[in-house]
């Protein structure tokens, strides 16, 4: 039963109390990137499940026997050789989006998400624990992946999936895009009032302070 | 300035009556419009002051006053009421009011809605402005450097690299009209620029030759997006000015006294 529910909040927890992107901050590189559609963004939010939750298994199954000197160079080469696998599979039956996503397939080697995953928990806990927790975090960052490319495309270009949603005024409705949905700083920007809002809703999340504020000068009335 | 009469309301006092001369060019050239228009916006930001102070009791500021009027000189015409809303509460909050409101801001509010307004809706045309209103901002500059509201050397950078430019026929006479307004409107305002005196001077060098940059190398922009592209990015580099002008100091200071 506990067992049970252990699995069931290693599973829930990195949804949005344990985000990686929202409270982690870890892979916001990619998320800004291809954010400009939804189609892209569902697109990389599944390639990175599937490589973080495979790595995590093979990296979890051989880590009595990883040496602890070596075991970046290690978890690099099993997280690179299953994102070259992912990425054949895109070109080969997903040319269009392939292209579109451009590099940052490859780069899922790169993401701290991954290697985050892999060097924090999957060295430490036995394969099952080790993919529903990588599953879970993979979930997370789909979640704020599939939020911000929904609002940049919806409001950018008034579709989602590239099906028209609010009529453009050019085509004789009455949306005008926000093109600056469209350019890189909208990601930054819907990225922080994200941030904001899950942090006002769950105060315990928010970060101390850097600095006190000095005493007020102004006299108390 | 935290002593007697010199309050963060004096000195949005002091801006304002600087702008006032700039304002009423305007206004008189605008008519009933522009007049409406700075209403609007006056209305938003202060609705966005209102809702910070019930929400984190952050005292409201009559520079809202000022961002209203810049924006509404500056901003893109016919938007419509909507989209100058959504621009002016993104620049309002986003730009000053989470960081603790007027006086702990980065980048002048104003600036940060005219670059959503004019990145967001690109399709919108820019406004222009005739003579009149440009020789306005001589007596506003003048006011705020004589009440010190402005800072001097910011004024001075800019107006000396940009006579130096106008001398060798550099920028055409609309980029300048629009670069004298923003100057005065939003570069040379006392939180978003440089705060030591040889960060000013870089600062409004550095303003001017941004402007002189775009109004020969951008092609197909309108004069006023050029100097507010320009101001944004000067009052993004205005902390790294004060940085360096500081380092230099206590260089200087470590060169005679052997420590700091």
């Amino acid at each position: 039963m506990t067992a049970a529910r252990a699995t069931w909040s290693t599973l829930t927890d990195p949804l949005v109390r344990q985000n990686p992107v929202t409270l982690q901050i870890l892979g916001i590189c990619s998320a800004l990137a291809v954010t400009t559609t939804l189609a892209t963004a569902v697109t990389m939010s599944v390639a990175l499940t599937i490589v973080l939750t495979l790595s995590a298994g093979l990296v979890s199954a051989i880590r009595r026997h990883i040496p602890g000197t070596i075991r970046l160079i290690v978890q690099i080469v099993i997280v690179a050789s299953l994102v070259i696998v992912i990425d054949q599979v895109l070109q080969a039956y997903f040319a269009e989006i392939s292209r579109a996503l451009s590099v940052y397939v490859g780069l899922i080697t790169t993401n701290c998400l991954v290697l985050g995953r892999t060097e924090a928990f999957a060295r430490h806990n036995p394969p099952f624990p080790a993919m529903i927790d990588a599953f879970g975090n993979g979930l997370g960052y789909s979640l704020v992946l599939v939020t911000i490319g929904g609002l940049r495309e919806l409001f950018g270009k008034g579709e989602l999936f590239g099906r028209t949603i609010l009529p453009l005024a050019d085509a004789g409705g009455w949306f005008t895009p926000l093109s600056l949905m469209l350019l890189a700083p909208s990601a930054f920007f819907l990225l922080g009032l994200l941030v904001w809002a899950v942090r006002t809703i769950l105060p315990e999340q928010s970060e101390a302070r850097e600095h006190t504020p000095p005493p007020s000068t102004e006299p108390a009335e | 300035m935290t002593r007697g009469m010199w309050t963060r309301e004096t000195v949005a006092l002091m801006l304002l009556a600087a702008y006032l001369p700039l304002a009423l060019f305007w206004a008189w050239h605008g008519g009933a419009e522009a007049l409406g228009r700075f209403a609007l916006a006056a209305v938003i930001v202060a609705v966005w002051h209102v809702v910070f102070l019930l929400a984190r009791a952050q005292a409201p500021s009559l520079s809202g006053m000022i961002v209203a009027l810049a924006v509404a000189m500056l901003a893109p015409e016919d938007l419509g009421v909507i989209r100058l809303a959504l621009g002016l509460s993104f620049g309002v909050v986003l730009g000053e009011l989470v960081f603790g409101g007027w006086g702990r801001n980065v980048v002048h509010p104003a600036t940060v809605t005219l670059s959503f307004l004019g990145f967001g809706f690109p399709a919108f045309a820019w406004p222009g402005f005739d003579a009149p209103v440009a020789w306005a901002a001589i007596p506003a500059a003048l006011i705020g450097i004589a009440t010190g509201t402005m800072p001097a050397a910011v004024l001075a950078g800019a107006a000396g690299l940009g006579a130096a430019a106008l001398l060798l026929g550099a920028v055409p006479q609309a980029v300048l009209f629009a670069a004298c307004i923003v100057l005065v409107l939003l570069v040379a305002d006392p939180v978003a620029s440089a705060a030591t005196t040889p960060g000013r001077w870089v600062n409004g060098a550095l303003y001017a030759a941004l402007v002189i940059l775009f109004a020969r190398g951008w092609a197909g922009a309108a004069p006023a997006q050029i100097a507010v592209s320009a101001a944004l990015l000067t009052s993004l580099v205005a902390p790294l000015l004060d940085e360096a002008a500081l380092a230099l100091w206590t260089a200087r200071r470590k060169g005679r006294h052997g420590r700091t």
